[in-house]
């Protein structure tokens, strides 16, 4: 699958020769991304499909530090040549258009590769098998839950990158994903809802690995039960509440509020640089609280090198409360008076790189225990788990917010918007479901409010995050479940 | 791409005794140019002047066993090798085994000579823009300012084993432009439009910007007179009715509306509201001249009279809800959506109190239940037709319940084709 990948090593020293011959700085990416997939519904497959995506883009800066990207999808030498060729003119040329001329920060010549897995296993992905193993799942879940109507889905890719650069810079790796996802959508006289659960494996294999179908099945269940509820449930009050979030939630205020504030490249604008620089060492949360981001071996959002070919840092974005590192390129790293982290990513070839998160976390020093599996909690023992704690003796009702489904934010506000897939109301007495509503707010408000922190770190909440059009993996957690106390600045949407 | 070495090895595709025995090939061969504009600086490092060439072409193989495969074939992949592998992905699939045969394809204007060379790199258009855009930004002294440029120019082609033979031409144009972070607005068409219309909308844009530039006041958390801006009218109310009127959420039962509901004849929405589309007309973002199952583009109602009339098919889900395909939306700017009679902006802002120009989480919301719980950073406080305050806030509600509301007004907003909405809805100041 990556043979195109591997033959490149002459053309890339040519084309880093014609890159210092014409006196420019060039990253040269080129990338083959194979993906597979299948759907099933109602015993039958609905769709399945193989695909390909690969071609390359020559990004170079001239002399006086204009850039620019040419990119085609193929890996014909004689085209990359020209292509080169009319990206240097057209960054020569850029001065006509009052285009920003920008030197980078200095960043060392790499030489690494790094391939986790076999290709030949994702090559040998059989999608009637695996077909046949979903109907399989979808009877297994329509047997626990009856009622929604159900959808189960696969998804294999194995995204593989080689990355040239003008200082004989050659990396050359491969990311593998596997997802296996289930759509429920439930029926009642309040309407239709739907609710989703995934479960991510860097093995294509997923399906037939009893340890791991068994945890999809467990999420599967939840999902498909709370479909049939959700439609009858009534909606929330808006307001400032007490809430309690679980770690898929803790990974969207991460990466929503906090990561996408620190990435480098909005620091001219962002709420947490003042006059393009990072606050670094401002107070921005309790002493007990830190977010770190970095790319976790096996996880949906590792990335060993960014697209620029630089190998990724671990970066502590928030140390104790205070901020610390920033998410940094060798362009955004220098203005923003941060280290670099080589945090670059771009969604395929043709994309200008840009800092990113991977895999983002919110860690409490002082994490109280929270027993078993995650998967063991439903809202009645999240409110044992309170109790127990005494949290109810602060609040006799706390709001529980259950599962992620995407959020937004504004870096020049601060502002962040998520979604949940259900609402609890949880006190002394018992449980109340209500459906979804967005919790808003100021970032600095969320994290001050963090109070507690329940059980050890899960970091497989993934998703996708979206930044300047440019979808990439994203992924992270923290501990099973968070205490926010009320504060003014964040609220729960609803009526009235 | 040149289709023939395709067609040359679909004719030659044997796997295991099984051949092709009908087929859809669809190849694109496109130009872009873009430019981006991050926080004042136009084409840095991370939003580079891009130059981009491609050529694919989508497929679908349905085989002599009756399996069917589909795909995309890149420029560089061996036809015969790829349609090999597409054979190990092949499965029943009875409802999507069905190609399109020859038909009557309207000439839609789509093409614009001034555009190619914009996309083949001629930036002089852009660069005069980007100066207008620099100036005004200026004028009113914003801290910053981002956005981005796009040109495209394709040429496209489908055949089909049914005889189905049709080309088309176009191309694409769009400009986007966000102040301080915050009030953005843009424009997309197949052509640029013209400087008066440009400078019109600049000039808005920075109204906009000026009026939403002071500290949030608050109103009380309460059911409000909120007019939704055409904007998010399209982010959210076009893209949820869209979404639910697509033919395979009808059919898996994972839409709002049910299949029984497009053939009762009763109102699911308030009896005025309607919607349709015009993809012929010539040079919008949204006109087409044959879908990407070689249906040929003409005007369409999904809704009319508050009636749901057919939802969005393709050839698959056409057949398996017995129901004839039908073209498809492909860009805001065709769409017709709202009542005949709409409400004059200057009249509408006489009765709002809160004008949401902006949401944030429209991914997030569950579609099929039209609950909505939307947060609003950007919004105004209007007070007997004038805005006099800036507002953050969330809006929350039914969009299902709105659209069956005798209280929802549609409002006929300058330089806008999609309507803005006014209703009563839950505003809570943040």
């Amino acid at each position: 699958m990556l043979r195109q990948l591997e033959e490149l090593t002459a053309l890339g020293a040519e084309m880093a020769r014609t890159a210092n011959a014409a006196g420019v700085r060039l990253i040269w990416r080129n990338q083959v991304r194979n993906s597979r997939w299948t759907v099933v519904r109602q015993g039958k497959v609905e769709t399945s499909a193989a695909s390909t995506l690969s071609g390359h883009g020559a990004q170079v800066v001239t002399a006086d530090g204009r850039a620019a990207l040419a990119s085609r999808d193929d890996f014909e030498p004689e085209h990359a040549r020209k292509l080169l060729e009319r990206a240097i003119e057209t960054a020569a040329a850029g001065q006509r258009l009052g285009l920003q001329a920008a030197e980078p920060v200095a960043f060392e010549r790499v030489t690494g590769r790094e391939i986790p897995v076999d290709p030949a296993v994702f090559a040998a992905v059989d999608l009637k098998r695996i077909s046949a193993r979903l109907i399989e799942l979808e009877k297994e879940i329509a047997a626990r839950v009856a009622g929604p109507s159900l959808s189960v889905s696969y998804r294999s890719e194995l995204d593989g990158w080689r990355i040239f650069r003008e200082d004989g810079s050659d990396v050359f790796f491969a990311m593998p994903r596997c997802v296996l996802g289930m759509r429920a959508t439930g029926s009642g006289n309040g309407g239709r809802h739907g609710v989703s659960a995934t479960l991510f494996s860097a093995d294509p294999g997923v399906p037939f690995d009893d340890a791991q179908v068994d945890l999809f099945l467990r999420r599967a269940e939840q999902a498909a039960q709370l479909a049939t509820v959700l439609p009858d449930a009534p909606a929330h009050p808006a307001g400032s509440f007490p809430i309690v979030i679980d770690y898929a939630l803790a990974k969207g205020l991460a990466h929503e509020a906090f990561g996408h504030a620190s990435e480098a490249d909005g620091f001219r604008s962002s709420i947490l640089a003042e006059s393009g620089r990072f606050k670094i060492g401002e107070s921005v949360g309790p002493e007990t609280i830190s977010i770190i981001d970095e790319p976790v071996a096996g996880d949906h959002a590792w990335q060993p090198f960014s697209a620029n070919g630089i190998p990724r840092q671990r970066a502590v974005i928030v140390r104790n409360g205070k901020l610390e590192d920033a998410l940094s390129d060798p362009w955004s790293a220098g203005p923003g008076g941060v280290r670099l982290t080589g945090s670059g990513r771009a969604e395929s070839f043709r994309s200008a790189p840009q800092p990113r998160m991977t895999n983002i976390r919110i860690e409490s020093s002082d994490a109280l225990d929270a027993p078993g599996r995650f998967e063991d909690y439903g809202p009645e023992e999240v409110r044992a788990l309170l109790a127990e704690a005494g949290v109810f003796r602060r609040h006799p009702r706390v709001v529980y917010l259950s599962g992620y489904t995407g959020g937004q934010v504004n870096t020049a506000s601060g502002d962040f918007v998520f979604q949940c897939k259900a609402i609890y109301d949880l006190d002394e007495r018992g449980v109340t479901l209500y459906k979804p509503a967005i919790f808003s707010g100021s970032m600095f408000g969320a994290l001050q409010s963090v109070r507690e922190a329940f059980g050890p770190l899960v970091l497989d909440a993934i998703g996708y995050c979206g930044k300047w059009g440019q979808q990439v993996p994203s992924s992270g957690g923290s501990h099973y479940f968070l205490v926010l106390e009320p504060h003014e600045s964040v609220g729960l949407g609803g009526r009235e | 791409m040149k289709l023939e070495p395709l067609l040359e090895a679909i004719g030659n595709a044997r796997v295991e005794g099984v051949t092709v025995e009908r087929w859809q090939v669809h190849g694109t061969e496109s130009r872009r140019l873009s430019l981006g504009i991050k926080d004042r600086e136009a084409g840095n490092a991370h939003a580079p002047l891009s130059l981009a060439e491609s050529s694919s072409a989508r497929y679908l193989l349905v085989w002599s066993d009756g399996l069917v495969c589909k795909g995309t074939l890149e420029r560089q992949q061996d036809p015969g090798l790829a349609f090999q592998e597409g054979r190990a992905t092949a499965y029943e699939d009875e409802d999507g085994a069905h190609v399109l045969g020859p038909a009557e394809f309207p000439e839609v204007e789509l093409y614009d000579e001034d555009t190619a060379a914009i996309a083949g790199g001629q930036t002089d258009r852009i660069a005069e823009r980007l100066q207008w855009i620099r100036e005004a930004i200026d004028t009113v002294g914003a801290r910053t300012w981002s956005g981005s440029f796009s040109a495209s120019a394709a040429d496209s082609r489908m055949l089909t084993s049914a005889g189905l033979d049709v080309r088309s031409r176009g191309t694409s144009y769009g400009w986007y432009v966000a102040v301080d972070g915050e009030a953005g607005d843009g424009f997309s068409a197949r052509r640029p439009e013209d400087d008066m219309a440009f400078s019109a909308r600049l000039e808005q844009l920075m109204r906009t910007a000026q009026q939403v530039g002071g500290e949030p006041r608050t109103l009380p958390a309460k059911t409000h007179s909120v007019l939704l801006h055409p904007r998010v009218v399209e982010n959210y109310v076009l893209s949820t009715l869209m979404q639910n009127l697509d033919g395979a959420a009808v059919a898996h039962d994972e839409s709002a509306f049910d299949r029984s509901g497009f053939r009762s004849g009763r109102a699911s929405l308030r009896k005025d509201i309607g919607l349709s589309i015009d993809p012929l007309q010539p040079y919008r973002g949204g006109s087409y001249r044959f879908t990407g199952f070689g249906l040929p583009a003409a005007r369409c109602t999904y809704i009319e009279d508050g009636r749901l009339v057919q939802p969005i098919l393709d050839v698959k889900y056409a057949r398996r809800l017995d129901l004839e395909p039908t073209p498809v939306p492909f860009g805001n700017d065709t769409v017709r959506f709202g009542t005949p009679s709409r409400l004059a902006y200057r009249d509408a802002l006489e009765q709002t109190n809160v004008l949401v120009l902006s949401v944030l989480g429209v991914h997030t919301q569950d579609r099929i239940s039209g609950d909505f719980s939307l947060s609003a950073p950007l919004a105004l406080a209007v007070s007997k037709g004038a805005p006099w305050s800036r507002l953050r806030g969330t809006i929350s509600g039914n969009l299902w319940e709105t659209l069956r509301s005798d209280d929802l007004v549609f409002v006929d907003v300058p330089h806008e084709t999609t309507p803005g909405m006014l209703f009563p809805c839950r505003f809570d100041s943040k």
